[in-house]
């Protein structure tokens, strides 16, 4: 600070360096010693003696100079530390009041920001939860899914059967376990009674590997033992948490104790843990595969019924292991008969295989939703961009006060990051409210849904989310703003004289963010396409006033000999049900599986010669299912009650199965083998989409359930209205003809339709949602900047209209300044959108990525949107009145 | 060390640098020579001793310094007594009163 004299405190701009510590110690001590010097001399010390004996008196000078620096650079660098949390409250409070200062600004960038950052939340704890968490089992990652696979069929994940399981399990050295087990959504349950309600629970049967291979224990006793799953001791039970909780009044002292299932007295060896609800979210029990004997569930290599799951042995890929299977396998397919073409094996990781599709969907969306909230940036620091320059007059007199360049964009960055974390706020506050408006959306139905929720890991990103966002949109602006000599500006800003690059750079991101708004949008109506191909599809029947409900028919309790008689009670009885108009049956609904699969031999021409073996889905029908569901007949008759057991067998075939083995025949009248039974097709019927919307009508057969009597049975009731409104009725109906008869579910066919296009609904709507964000976020950034460009130019403005200007051409100029922007960011989105939309060509439905339809649609939206934002500041500019606008400073 | 007469209590030093400084803003050379005169010699501080305290106290913000002229127009850094050091200075006081009486109640038995 070189000398001043007297008094004053030291005021320090800069910090002192080691260098100069040093130094300044140096001189003190040096001071103290001359004069120490000098007064020796005065007592008549020669100068060299003085000098000497000043250093003695002085004491250890070099440990006393280390002493010193040591203390004073601890003070330097405390000093500092507080200096910098000073500033930074400084800044925080400053920037505090400068938002206030500007609420409209505030509020436009901190509501967007919530929505952004909200959505993002929201969406990233789904894909989290669904995606990234790892399934409840210990290890997870090393516990596989196994499938039989027939490369010749294209069928890669069938279903295994227990004489090949067991080979695998027998054979198998890269997997350190093997399991299986045969659950069916609604078919592989019981009817449990003798405590409150007869009530059918939802049941999966296993083999003795099946716990281990998932590394699952019980919560309380324990799993099955490999002793109770033989056949003729397998009377025994594991219950599921929610089961547990919700029927036996979470009753510790059950473990032991006996349950009534299907009639038969079951032991309860254990309670599993709540997140252990394998394979299904609403699964009731385990037990052991062995109830189930060869005459319910076949054992031959041809009834593939098994899910087979294993675990790697240490160090194994699942390539590794596939191999290992598939030689397994090829040596079975060459050595038996059955086992013929299933030569392969696929092994898919667990969680792959449970949410492989859905993957891609929710990365879409994850892409999607970050577009938005980038877009979200862009506009905000255009925001920003505008708001410095205003602000510029301000910035200089900061600067002229000392403040240096990294000072001021510290300053403005905390401005900005204080708006982040005030917008991640109150996003996360939205993400919670967002999570569940999902679910209702349809999420809950995803697989994996329960692993969805906002949590430690979901927080964290939302903060990083924020960070990242305030530094994007701050950073940019804060530099730019400290970029130009801020002194000039003092001299100019009072006359508003500002530098034109501040608005190129504005142009600029308006550009980039109408280009991120485009593909967005692209993308929406891409999805929006499809969903509205998905929802035109007809799914072969008439699903509406059409009520379906789901039966256990207990064969054990009625015996095989009453079933018919029970079976043709129930029809007739519903069938009295004042505003019933058709009642069928089937083993499945449509859009809720095939039924079972039959290996068939359609003949060929005379003796035998091309005979063909063939394997047809068989669904199990009642004669007035095709009239219950509004399935047309297309030729022949349907079934009769004349159809039962002991007459000939007859098969109702849809158009597809027709089509294939009798392309330009009539197929009534054929007649196909069952081994050596023969088979007459009797009538075909139209073609229903029995998986799901998307897959095409396969060739299929229907049997009458009086010819081949099954436990599991699904009624459709034609109603003369709301079927809702009958379901009482209905159910009244069943139970008058047998009191302890379960209903496992009643439901509406339109809401089976409804469920099955739910994923799809999902991201159409959610993709909408985000296009109709970022349009309203292009739109704002245009407007944006064309309001701030009139406002600028309105003396200019106000000098052409002096000079004669017409309305018309100063609308030309403003309009068309916004339509130029609009229309470089849109082919640059255009662009964008060719490259990214193929990334979602796996979950559109008969819509192409590059749709010219959506593409040109998408344009026109844009470009009207342009139009509008622009013609409203344009508007404003034809109001100025020039006499007041060359006065205006 | 040299000169002293009385070994010097731990802890004295700094006192006797607060109550110096309390009667005004002085440079280190100075400060040895005001304990020195004022207690007829009786005390002298080591000024290694001396040094290391003063820089010891200014880091506590007992003490803060700048640069300043000398009466012989030399640059010497001149230290004064703080806020906080003043309020330092009348608590050790008070402390080292009580400590003094104390002792020499014992020593003394009336």
């Amino acid at each position: 600070m070189g000398d001043v004299p007297g008094e004053g405190r030291e005021f320090r701009f800069a910090w002192r360096s080691k260098r100069q510590v040093v130094n300044d110690i140096d001189a003190e001590l040096a001071f103290h010693l001359a004069r120490k010097t000098e007064a020796l001399v005065g007592k008549g010390y020669s100068l060299e003696d003085a000098r000497r004996e000043a250093e003695r008196q002085f004491g250890n000078l070099e440990y006393t100079k280390q002493y010193c620096r040591d203390e004073d650079v601890r003070r330097e660098r405390e000093s500092r530390h507080t200096t910098m949390i000073d500033e930074l409250k400084q800044d925080f409070i400053y920037a505090l009041r400068a938002l206030r200062s500007a609420p409209g600004f505030a509020l436009v960038a901190l509501l967007t920001l919530a929505l952004g950052i909200g959505a993002n939340t929201a969406i990233f704890s789904v894909v989290r939860g669904v995606l990234l968490s790892p399934l409840p089992f210990p290890n997870a990652g090393q516990v596989m899914r196994v499938w039989q696979a027939n490369p010749g069929e294209n069928d890669l994940r069938s279903q295994v059967s227990e004489p090949d399981y067991l080979e695998w399990v027998e054979s198998t050295k890269r997997f350190a376990s093997m399991g299986a087990y045969w659950y069916m959504p609604g078919g592989s349950g019981a009817d449990l009674t003798g405590i409150g309600n007869p009530e059918r629970i939802e049941g999966a049967y296993v083999t003795p590997g099946f716990f281990p291979t998932l590394g699952a224990r019980a919560a309380i006793g324990r799993t099955l033992r490999d002793e109770e799953a033989v056949v003729g001791n397998d009377r025994f039970i594991v219950l599921s948490h929610g089961f547990w909780q919700r029927r036996l009044g979470s009753d510790r002292s059950i473990v032991g104790r006996a349950l009534t299932i299907d009639g038969k007295p079951f032991t309860v060896v254990g309670v599993m843990p709540p997140e252990f609800t394998f394979p299904a979210d609403r699964i009731d029990y385990w037990a052991s595969l062995t109830i189930h004997g060869p005459e319910s569930i076949g054992r031959q290599r041809g009834s593939r019924f098994l899910d087979v799951l294993g675990r790697l042995g240490p160090g194994v890929t699942p390539a590794q292991a596939q191999d290992e299977l598939a030689a397994i396998a090829r040596r079975i397919s060459e050595r038996e008969p059955d086992a013929r073409g299933w030569s392969g094996v696929t092994v898919l990781p667990a969680r792959e295989a449970l949410v492989g599709d859905v993957r891609r969907p929710l990365l879409v969306l994850l892409g999607a939703v970050a577009f938005v909230l980038l877009i979200t940036c862009v506009n905000i620091a255009g925001l920003l961009l505008a708001r410095a320059t205003a602000r510029q007059s301000e910035l200089a007199v900061r600067s002229a006060l000392g403040a240096g360049r990294s000072r001021i964009v510290r300053q403005l960055v905390t401005e900005s990051m204080v708006l982040a974390s005030l917008g991640g706020v109150l996003g996360v506050m939205l993400a919670y409210a967002g999570v569940r408006a999902l679910g209702a959306l349809g999420a809950a139905e995803l697989p994996r849904a329960q692993a969805i929720r906002i949590d430690g890991t979901v927080l964290a990103f939302a903060l990083a989310l924020s960070t990242v966002s305030g530094l994007l949109f701050g950073l940019l602006p804060a530099l730019r703003a400290t970029s130009r000599n801020l002194q000039g500006v003092l001299r100019a800003g009072a006359r508003g004289m500002v530098g034109s690059t501040g608005q190129r750079l504005r142009s600029a991101l308006v550009v980039a963010e109408v280009a991120l708004a485009v593909v967005l949008v692209v993308g929406a109506g891409l999805a929006a396409k499809s969903f509205a191909r998905l929802l035109s599809v007809s799914p072969g029947f008439q699903p509406a006033n059409v009520l379906a409900l789901r039966l256990g028919m207990a064969f054990e309790r009625l015996g095989e000999e009453r079933m018919p008689g029970y079976y043709e009670a129930l029809l007739a009885r519903i069938a009295t049900v004042p505003g019933v108009e058709a009642v069928g049956s089937a083993k499945n609904f449509p859009l809720r599986g095939m039924g079972e699969s039959w290996t068939a031999i359609v003949p060929g021409g005379e003796a035998g010669t091309g005979d063909r073996e063939i394997r047809v889905p068989v669904l199990h029908t009642s004669a007035d299912y095709f009239r219950a569901l509004g399935i047309p007949l297309r030729s022949g008759r349907v079934f009769t009650s004349a159809d039962r057991r002991g007459t000939p067998f007859v098969w109702v075939v849809n158009e597809a199965f027709a089509r294939r083995y009798w392309p330009n025949e009539n197929a009534v009248g054929k007649t196909i083998r069952l081994g050596n039974t023969p088979v007459q097709i009797v009538g075909v019927v139209g073609d229903t989409r029995q998986r799901s919307l998307t897959e095409p009508p396969e060739p299929m057969a229907h049997v009458h359930y009086l010819q081949n009597m099954r436990s599991g049975l699904s009624l459709v009731v034609r109603t003369t209205g709301e079927p809702g409104r009958y379901a009482n009725a209905i159910r009244e109906a069943i139970w008058s003809v047998d009191r302890d008869q379960t209903i496992t579910s009643v439901e509406t066919m339109s809401a089976i339709v409804g469920g099955n296009v739910s994923r799809p609904r999902l991201l159409a709507t959610l993709l909408l949602l985000f296009g109709v964000m970022g349009l309203t976020l292009g739109a704002l950034g245009i407007y944006g900047v064309l309001a701030y460009a009139v406002s600028q130019r309105r003396r200019e403005i106000g000098v052409r209209v002096a000079l004669g200007a017409s309305p018309r051409s100063v609308l030309r100029l403003i309009v068309g300044q916004g339509m130029g922007l609009a229309v470089v960011g849109v082919i640059a989105g255009i662009a964008g959108a060719f490259a990214l939309t193929r990334l979602m060509a796996s979950v559109l439905y008969e819509v192409q990525a590059t749709d010219p339809m959506t593409f040109v649609s998408v344009v026109v939206v844009l470009l009207v949107a342009a139009l509008v934002a622009s013609w409203l500041p344009a508007r404003r500019a034809l109001r100025i009145d020039p006499v007041q606008a060359l006065r205006y400073d | 060390m040299a000169q002293s007469s009385l070994g010097l209590l731990q802890g004295t030093v700094d006192v006797l640098i607060l109550r110096t400084l309390a009667w005004a803003p002085m440079h280190g050379y100075g400060i040895a020579r005001w304990i020195a005169d004022r207690s007829e010699g009786a005390f002298a501080v080591e000024d290694a001793a001396l040094y290391q305290a003063l820089h010891r106290l200014e880091r506590k913000k007992l003490v803060e310094s700048q640069w300043g002229t000398s009466e012989k127009n030399h640059r010497a850094k001149y230290y004064s007594l703080t806020a906080a050091g003043r309020r330092q200075l009348k608590t050790e006081v008070a402390e080292l009163r009580e400590y003094m009486g104390a002792l020499f109640r014992v020593l003394d038995p009336a």
